[in-house]
């Protein structure tokens, strides 16, 4: 459990930070149960810094952790059945990645991992990488845990990067676990912000599934290692025309990736207006849209302005659409150009999964509601009824 | 195999609340009891061994059931009432109609029709009630003739009738209670038996969604093995033997029906917005038409518990403590339910919401089973009897544990309860010294005012036993503040509603009974009563979320 | 063959309110449930089970309180629970979670498929099961919505960017389980609830598993919450309200301002 000093003043600063509950006052000093997980989210709000984390042996803390130098960004290839090419998430983490290393004085790096990789070097170079990491071959083709994972934790124990970042996407959450496993450093998943204090990557995310965000950091483990999910930072060529140091890496793949085989692959049929991480236009609903019914008059809103439909973790919740359509924090990212948020109240795990559209239209009953903080245009009444006018109006403004 | 531990009943009452929300949705319910008609199919389908096998409780477990203890048969029925009274009434009267069987039969019998019931997953139906004997069986109409062969009883015949029966026109299995030449005396009659005809289902007030209906027997024949007990005139005994047991199912009935009513009215309350605010955070509104009610829920919450622990050990009996279990939580249901409905305005009036039909429903916990009425007089003779024989030192003696109590826990109202018991003894010996008990109406107070002050007891010293009431979704400091606030409020009601009665019927000067209940004492308690009030309305707010 | 199923027990999320003022988590009487996505992989163990006869463990780690669950997982037809819990414990982060975890599949032994939930409803991380697959040294299939094995070789339908493609892998192998749209989980009968608690449950501490203590709870967690705050207050956007008509109007007058309607 948290310590309690005993200059504690019983100011229930702390109580009320608690995510868990587990702090209460007794006899005007703060007092943990069992409740407590250590999180240590109350330290920082002590005013008298009473609080603290029972002091862990220095066992762990790794020998010269300025040998560490370099952020790095793994550039995702993707597959739709005919061609490969790079993710666009890559390039929103070297984008970001670039802010970090001039903050730290360091080199940025791609990493890519592939099979004829050589021709993305040119794309990833303008978006800021001064150096790529390259490990080319046809064994490397298909994502595979083993030979991937290898492959990484071979580059990083050869050359010591301080940061490396991953897309939250099912290749980056199912090969940056098992990175930060081998190497025991810490992994910190679905960052909205990151940023640097003091020469630490400061990992910003919604936490404990509540409308609070947490700092997390990892003082004394390098890499440092975040995941972010795609449409979250914004993609900025800064070099264009320049070319990065290319460093090519023979790496082996060990015999133990053949204990996974891929037996087919099946891509969907979904236009890029379906998909919602794609998507110019979203139209997302939520509890306030209550039924199979409301959700119709998304579509039908969606059909006028071609958009895709989507939709909060309550209205997933209540079985009104298939998980994939979640957008926020355990969902998609969008960045649209035109999302209307209809019923939905604004939990931070929504917000942080649309904010960065271009317009945003909320309609909710509620005047207070949260959405309405982050929207340009909002709209207060019942979006059932609404939204029909709405189609018809839109109908008659496009002649039809 | 060991008897439910508390992992296990919380894991059934899970099945069940899940089987309730991909099964039984409001539009369902509403939609059946607009049509008056019972859902046979759910019902079926919560017998099913491989979805619930609810009724498995109540059948021993050497003959294929679970052998529910009665806490996990009470905690059942309080998660059958939060989802339908009609359909928790359907379940219940084949608990109930198998009981006859559990009290009185034979082995054989036993054997024989609990492991149909079990196997076959039979309704079954309780044959009690007749047009002139309610909860008092003594005018018994329905006879059963013994029907002789070669100087031996191989059968008896029934003719008569019963009304209004749970179950009636849909059982398989029927307990009928017939009088024999013996005396009154339990029979078994299948459906289909020549002679027995069913009447059509009756047009309720509420729990539409069970099926109530007359029952009549023409000369109905049935072998003498089908006697329960197979001896005659056992037929009471066997009735009342398990009174303490019904009573305290249907208690439950009335807890779990009125909190799903305060439940709804409090979610709604939280979201409707009021002169710039949530109605849930206008004090006026909580103090008057909420809180009140989830605190004597959970006294009654409290008290049902203990009487379940206290039946597991004394198998049956308790009487007067299922006596007070049902009146005091089927009261109360009844009175959350009414101010549900006005604390959700016009919205509470309609059918959208599920509060109209449980204000409907859980009527019928304060009628059957015992009205309201006949168990204030259970309760008053019950206790009349302790009073007399310990020459007025029944409830002195009890005060004396709260004092001590409070001594050792200042902060679970014991002080209170003292003076309500204090209070309590000093009425009741008012009235055997004035012969005020020839009044039937104070005997039916005394019993409302004895159930006040024993469930506010039982709250306060489970609080000090530092015990967190199975099912509550509060945590100990929390119910300590509702027993603080239960506790005052009962012990007024006891000292001023004790005062009413005797100066109301007897002769007595008004100030020396004030001081004999000590009013004044009971009224300096009430320091503080209105915050306690506000901090259980603020945990009720965390609890109960939109 | 011996499977084990990885569980988690999570405060009901759809139950889990904020707090308006400070923004925390209002834990007061909300329920515990099973991880949804543990209920569906421990669902796809059982129909292995039904076909192979396999036996069934399931592990978790947590308070006492979470016998709760592995009672659940036996009601429903596991064989055999271990519950792990200590003080030790507290404070881990994934990284000392997939250890723990790992240590305590080491000493159950016998193990040929280990099935995971993708990511507990209270963490969102999806970063335990191949932690453990890395510990354990086996390889992971993430993400698949059906799973199936005939005792040699597990074959799954993995989800990936786009698409989902048919794997197969050796055993041992682990496999982290998403769950289909329509899941409705399936909750015991009060029979299989009564029976399940003839089962074994172990209860297993830090020492009973030999867990190295450098590698678990706080000090085995590279991660720390450094801060916690509110999100940034934002302005506030253009209001609008009135009636439906009005506002269909002031709607369309936007849509076509922002030139999405032509």
């Amino acid at each position: 459990m948290i310590q309690v000093a005993s200059n504690c003043v019983g100011c229930g600063k702390c109580v009320a930070t608690c995510p868990f509950g587990a702090l209460s006052l007794v006899n005007r000093k703060a007092v943990p149960n069992s409740s407590c997980t250590m999180c240590g989210a109350c330290v920082s709000v002590c005013p008298v810094k009473a609080l603290s984390l029972p002091a862990t042996g220095a066992a762990n803390v790794k020998k010269d952790l300025s040998a560490y130098k370099g952020v790095w960004a793994f550039i995702e290839i993707t597959d739709d059945g005919k061609t490969q090419k790079v993710r666009p998430v890559g390039f929103e983490l070297l984008s970001k990645g670039r802010e970090l290393a001039d903050q730290l004085g360091e080199e940025l790096c791609a990493v890519v991992i592939g099979d004829g990789v050589d021709k993305y070097f040119a794309e990833l170079s303008s978006y800021g990488a001064d150096k790529i990491y390259a490990v080319n071959g046809a064994a490397y083709h298909d994502y595979n845990t083993i030979a991937y994972a290898n492959a990484m934790v071979t580059l990083i124990k050869k050359y010591n990067p301080s940061v490396v970042l991953f897309p939250s996407t099912y290749i980056g959450r199912d090969l940056s676990p098992r990175i930060s496993s081998e190497l025991f450093v810490g992994l910190t998943a679905d960052c909205t912000g990151l940023s640097v204090a003091d020469g630490l990557l400061i990992q910003t995310r919604p936490a404990f599934g509540g409308n609070i965000m947490a700092d997390i950091k990892c003082p004394d483990y390098r890499p440092q290692m975040s995941t972010v999910r795609p449409n979250v930072f914004k993609k900025v060529v800064t070099r264009p025309g320049s070319m990065a140091q290319i460093v090519n890496e023979a790496i082996a793949v060990p015999a133990e990736a053949g204990k996974v085989r891929i037996i087919s692959k099946h891509f969907d049929e979904t236009s890029a207006q379906e998909k919602l991480d794609e998507a110019e236009v979203v139209i997302a609903g939520g509890r306030g849209m209550k039924d199979a019914a409301g959700f119709a008059l998304l579509d039908d809103l969606a059909a006028e302005l071609g958009g895709a439909v989507g939709a909060s973790r309550a209205a997933i919740d209540l079985g009104l659409r298939p998980k994939e359509k979640q957008v926020g924090q355990s969902g998609v990212t969008v960045a649209a150009k035109l999302y209307v948020a209809c019923g939905i109240s604004g939990a931070v795990q929504h917000i942080v999964g649309m904010e960065h559209s271009d317009v945003i239209i909320a309609v909710n009953k509620d005047a207070n509601a949260p959405i309405f903080n982050v929207c340009k245009y909002g709209f207060v009444g019942d979006a059932r009824q609404l939204l029909p006018k709405v189609v018809d109006a839109v109908k008659k403004a496009k002649g039809k | 195999m060991a008897k439910n531990d508390l992992t296990t009943r919380n894991l059934m009452l899970d099945s069940l609340k899940q089987y309730a929300k991909n099964r039984i949705s409001h539009e369902f319910l509403r939609e059946h009891d607009a049509k008056n008609e019972i859902p046979l199919d759910i019902l079926k389908e919560m017998y099913d061994h491989d979805v619930l096998g609810v009724h498995l409780l109540l059948i021993p477990e050497e003959y294929g059931g679970l052998g529910g203890q009665t806490t996990e048969i009470y905690r059942v029925c309080e998660q059958l009432a939060r989802i339908d009274l009609g359909i928790a009434t359907g379940v219940f009267a084949t608990f109930l109609g198998s009981d006859p069987i559990n009290v009185g039969g034979t082995p054989e019998q036993k054997a024989k029709w609990f492991q149909k019931i079990a196997h076959e997953n039979k309704l079954v139906a309780y044959g009690a009630t007749e047009a002139d004997a309610g909860s008092d069986l003594v005018s018994l109409r329905t006879r059963a003739d013994r029907v002789e062969k070669d100087g031996k009883i191989v059968g008896y015949k029934i003719t008569g009738s019963k009304m209004w029966i749970s179950n009636g026109g849909v059982a398989d299995i029927y307990t009928v209670l017939a009088l024999a030449p013996g005396g009154p005396s339990w029979f078994i009659v299948e459906k289909g038996t020549p002679g027995f005809t069913q009447d059509a289902h009756e047009d309720k007030h509420g729990i539409r969604l069970s099926n109530t209906a007359g029952l009549a027997f023409d000369e109905v024949y049935v072998p003498a093995e089908n006697l329960i007990g197979l001896e005659e005139g056992k037929g009471f005994l066997q009735a009342q033997a398990v009174f303490g047991y019904t009573r305290l199912m249907v208690a439950a009935f009335g807890l779990g029906a009125g909190e799903e009513a305060v439940e709804t009215a409090l979610i709604y309350a939280q979201q409707r917005i009021q002169a710039g605010g949530p109605l849930a955070q206008k004090q006026g509104f909580m103090l008057k038409l909420i809180t009140p009610h989830y605190v004597r829920f959970e006294a009654a919450r409290a008290y049902i518990d203990w009487t379940a622990k206290q039946l597991e050990v004394n198998n049956h009996g308790l009487a007067t403590e299922g006596a007070i279990a049902k009146l005091y939580a089927t009261e109360s249901g009844n009175k959350a339910a009414e101010d549900s409905i006005q604390a959700m305005g016009g919205f509470g009036y309609t059918k959208e919401f599920a509060v109209e039909k449980i204000k409907r429903d859980v009527k019928i916990t304060c009628i059957y089973e015992g009205t309201s009425e006949v168990l204030e007089m259970t309760i008053f003779r019950g206790r009349w009897q302790e009073h007399l024989k310990t020459r007025g030192q029944y409830y002195i003696k009890q005060a004396e544990e709260f004092e001590a109590i409070h001594a050792q826990h200042p902060d679970v109202g014991a002080d209170s309860v003292a003076l309500g018991l204090r209070a309590l003894a000093r009425v009741l010996e008012d009235c055997r010294a004035q012969k005020l008990t020839r009044h039937q109406y104070i005997t039916f107070m005394l019993g409302d005012l004895i159930s006040e002050a024993e469930v506010a007891a039982v709250f306060a010293r489970q609080c000090a036993e530092g015990k967190v009431t199975e099912g509550s979704r509060f945590d100990l400091n929390t119910l300590k503040v509702m027993s603080r606030v239960n506790a005052r409020l009962s012990a007024f009601k006891i000292a001023t509603e004790g005062m009413k009665l005797i100066l109301g019927v007897g002769a007595a000067s008004a100030q020396d009974l004030s001081a004999g209940v000590n009013l004044v004492g009971i009224e300096e308690k009430m320091t503080g009563l209105i915050n306690d009030e506000d901090l259980v309305s603020a945990k009720l707010r965390d609890t109960f979320k939109a | 063959m011996n499977i084990i199923v990885c569980i988690k027990q999570v405060p009901d999320s759809t139950q889990v309110k904020v707090d308006p003022k400070t923004g925390t988590l209002i834990r007061a009487g909300v329920p515990s449930i099973l991880n949804p996505y543990d209920h569906y992989a421990l669902e796809k163990a059982l129909a292995i089970k039904a076909k192979t006869g396999a036996k069934v463990t399931v592990v978790s780690m947590g308070p006492n309180q979470a016998v709760a669950v592995l009672r659940l997982a036996l009601a429903l037809g596991a064989d055999e629970g271990v519950l792990l819990s200590d003080r030790a414990f507290a404070g881990s982060d994934t990284w000392a979670t997939s250890y723990a975890l790992a240590t305590t599949i080491r000493k159950v032994g016998q193990y040929d498929l280990i099935l995971c939930g993708q990511m507990a409803i209270d963490g969102d991380t999806a970063q335990t099961g191949p932690g453990i697959a890395f510990h354990l040294g086996i390889p992971q299939i993430t993400f698949c919505d059906s799973v199936d094995s005939d005792g040699q070789h597990a074959v799954v339908k993995k989800l990936i960017e786009g698409g989902h493609q048919i794997m197969q892998a050796d055993l041992p192998v682990l496999i982290t389980m998403t769950m289909p749209v329509d899941y409705v989980a399936k909750y015991p009968s009060f029979m299989a609830a009564h029976k399940a608690q003839d089962k074994q449950i172990y209860v297993w501490s830090a020492a009973d598993i030999n867990a190295d203590l450098h590698k678990v709870g706080l000090e085995g967690s590279p991660t720390r919450v450094a801060r916690i705050f509110p999100p940034a207050a934002r302005a506030k956007g253009e209001m609008i309200s009135g009636s439906a008509e009005e506002m269909a109007a002031k709607f369309v007058e936007i849509l076509k301002k922002e030139s999405f309607v032509k």
